[in-house]
């Protein structure tokens, strides 16, 4: 009986189907991000206005001579003050994106009733994360280009530095990056709403990494607290290969620092993940919107 | 030795008992303390059982209807079988797999549709999502679009599937849903209320699909609220009530089960709980059910009877005697349904 009535499942698993499967996550994330039209709102103008309002504070207290400027030349080194501001913004709108859209985006197939579906496969789990944030790094990736653009031609920027250099400090953050972003994921899908927590690391990113200042303005405790948050060494980083020409050597320091806490935030993100899969397993919270 | 499809063996689910759900016989006061870091001690959780220790043994090739009221534990069985749950206690394999230790294998051999129509991308169209699901069954790239393309001219979704999924009919996105369990041609379905929200034409086109993938081989384990659906689909059914199955054979077997009894349709007009009581109390009358038709004031009156003829006169009597006015009256043989009251007190859909 059994022999006749045996269907021969089309699957064939292995490392290959995985990354097929991986692909196939990027492609459908990318096709639905680009299917919802705000994308342009935030891609050409939310770069321009978000600095806009500390560039226009700087410019005031600058003076009407500019002669602040001075005072801000020898506490930072750098001469190009728009440019300051507009790189430390960026990097906190860079986290900002990163925890909205990666931290939520197992939340958002939950809520969409996608979730279940996705997980009824014999994908490996992690895939569907990592899936999701590709796209989400090559349209933050077109956001920093586009950004670059406008800085230099609507508002003058000059930036000094190096391209390839930047891209290598653009590089070395996105696993701390993203790392807080997966650990964010998986919390999320368990407490539902996190509202609140994406508030307060983007407050403390705010405050503490110096995205219009230097961290020189901080008393020392808050500088000892800024030394434990990877977005003050991409900040430094970036406004340095950016804005200077100081060469490599001026972020070497900055980029080792990224890498240890790009492999402690993956590690995180990637413990925090399958302890969320199996605890969803337990208790159902999968499907729970 | 019987070749199975799924087999579960004392299965249970328990999980903490929502605040205030007022369901004082299914929680379980002896769980233990759980703690919560950083917090320390909580107080002993109350728990919620919503399956409590399911035996299943399906055969390959047969359709398995698993019926049960709204809470009853459907759901949270199917979810158990597809690795979407793990079980408190007891196991269950799929296809010979384990669904715990060896889930993934227990995935390639399913094809599950749950309920309700969201569990495809709406903002995707339906040969996207098809495609999508596809990679994630790991079905080769080389055979993907023909296998698709072979789902779309069954489910007769040509004209379009190159359409977003938020434009189509809630047939057609159950249809995309249906393609997408199809998609590596599982040996087993797990169909999850398939005919719920469906118009009548959409559900008949689906029931017979349901019966010609039997013919092709899957073994179908179905959960349903419609009792002629079962009926007509069914090799045996399961009746689950309050987390255990309490009933298991054949349509007929199960039919078979009153079929000394024979049930009474009343139609009246003013009708009221009082009137019940009295019929309740006639020797021979079990299972007494009214409800409401419509707005107006004419009630649908159902009961079995150990024997119609001496519970008739009875029944009359009781009713001219109250102001209420019979309007008709059949007897007929026990439908499934009948099975099901007599045997949880309930209606289905309860």
């Amino acid at each position: 009986m059994s022999s006749e009535l045996n269907v021969r499942s089309l699957a064939v698993p292995g490392f290959s189907a995985d990354l097929q499967a991986l692909w196939a996550v990027v492609r459908r994330e990318w096709t639905i991000f680009v299917r919802y039209p705000s994308w342009i709102i935030a891609l050409f103008i939310w770069p321009v206005i978000f600095p806009m309002g500390y560039i226009l504070t700087a410019r005031a207290l600058s003076g009407v001579d500019g002669s602040g400027l001075t005072t801000f030349q020898n506490r930072t080194g750098l001469t190009e003050y728009v440019g300051y501001i507009a790189v430390g913004t960026m990097v906190w709108m860079w986290q900002n994106i990163v925890l909205w859209a990666v931290g939520y985006s197992l939340r958002n197939e939950q809520m969409r009733g996608t979730l279940e579906s996705n997980w009824l496969s014999p994908t490996w789990r992690f895939a569907y994360l990592l899936g999701s944030s590709i796209p989400q790094m090559v349209s933050m990736l077109m956001l920093m280009l586009v950004s670059g653009l406008e800085y230099r031609f609507l508002f003058g920027v000059h930036f000094s530095g190096s391209l390839w250099l930047t891209l290598l400090v653009i590089l070395a953050a996105i696993p701390s990056v993203y790392g807080l972003g997966f650990a964010f994921a998986s919390v999320v899908i368990t407490l539902k709403e996190a509202n609140a927590f994406v508030f307060l690391v983007r407050g403390i990113v705010m405050i503490f990494c110096g995205i219009t200042y230097p961290l020189a303005m901080l008393p020392n405790w808050m500088q000892s607290v800024s030394q434990w948050l990877p977005q003050t060494y991409v900040i430094h980083a970036m406004r340095t290969a950016a804005l200077s020409a100081e060469g490599f050597s001026a972020i070497a320091f900055d980029l080792k620092m990224l890498a240890l806490f790009g492999l402690f935030w993956l590690a995180v993100g990637y413990l925090l993940f399958n302890i969320m899969e199996r605890r969803a397993r337990q208790t159902g919270a999968i499907g729970q919107y | 030795m019987l070749d199975l499809a799924i087999e579960a063996t004392q299965l249970v689910k328990k999980f903490p008992a929502r605040a205030g759900t007022g369901d004082k016989t299914a929680e379980d006061k002896s769980a233990p303390k759980t703690k919560r870091w950083p917090f320390g001690k909580k107080e002993p959780k109350a728990m919620f059982t919503a399956v409590n220790g399911v035996d299943l043994q399906i055969q390959r090739g047969e359709i398995f209807g698993l019926l049960g009221p709204n809470g009853a534990g459907k759901s949270t069985t199917i979810r158990m079988l597809c690795t979407l749950l793990e079980p408190t206690s007891g196991t269950a394999r799929v296809n010979g797999f384990d669904t715990v230790k060896q889930a993934n294998d227990v995935r390639r051999s399913l094809g599950t549709v749950l309920a309700g129509e969201r569990s495809i991308y709406w903002k995707l169209t339906g040969r996207e999502n098809l495609e999508y699901f596809a990679a994630l069954y790991h079905i080769p790239q080389a055979i993907t679009k023909k296998r698709v393309d072979e789902l779309i001219e069954r489910m007769e979704l040509k004209d379009r599937a190159n359409e977003l999924v938020e434009k189509y009919s809630t047939g057609m996105r159950q249809r995309v849903a249906i393609s997408k369990a199809l998609l590596a041609r599982p040996p087993i379905l797990l169909l999850d209320e398939p005919t719920l929200g469906l118009d009548p034409q959409a559900a008949r086109n689906l029931r017979e699909l349901i019966a010609q993938l039997k013919q092709e081989g899957h073994t179908i384990l179905l959960t349903t609220h419609y009792m002629e659906e079962a009926d007509q689909l069914s090799d045996r059914i399961g009746i689950i009530d309050t987390g255990k199955v309490i009933a298991l054979d054949t349509p007929e077997g199960l039919k078979r089960r009153i079929e000394q009894k024979e049930v009474i349709k009343l139609e009246v007009t003013g009708w009221h709980a009082e009137i019940g009581d009295k019929i309740k109390s006639i020797s021979g009358i079990e299972n007494l059910m009214s409800h409401q038709q419509g707005e107006a004031d004419l009630w649908e009156v159902n009961m079995q009877a150990q024997n119609s003829r001496t519970a008739i006169p009875r029944i009359v009597e009781h009713i001219s005697s109250n102001g209420t006015r019979l309007v008709n009256m059949n007897i007929v043989k026990p439908s499934l349904e009948d099975v099901f009251i007599h045997l949880t007190g309930k209606a289905l859909r309860d």
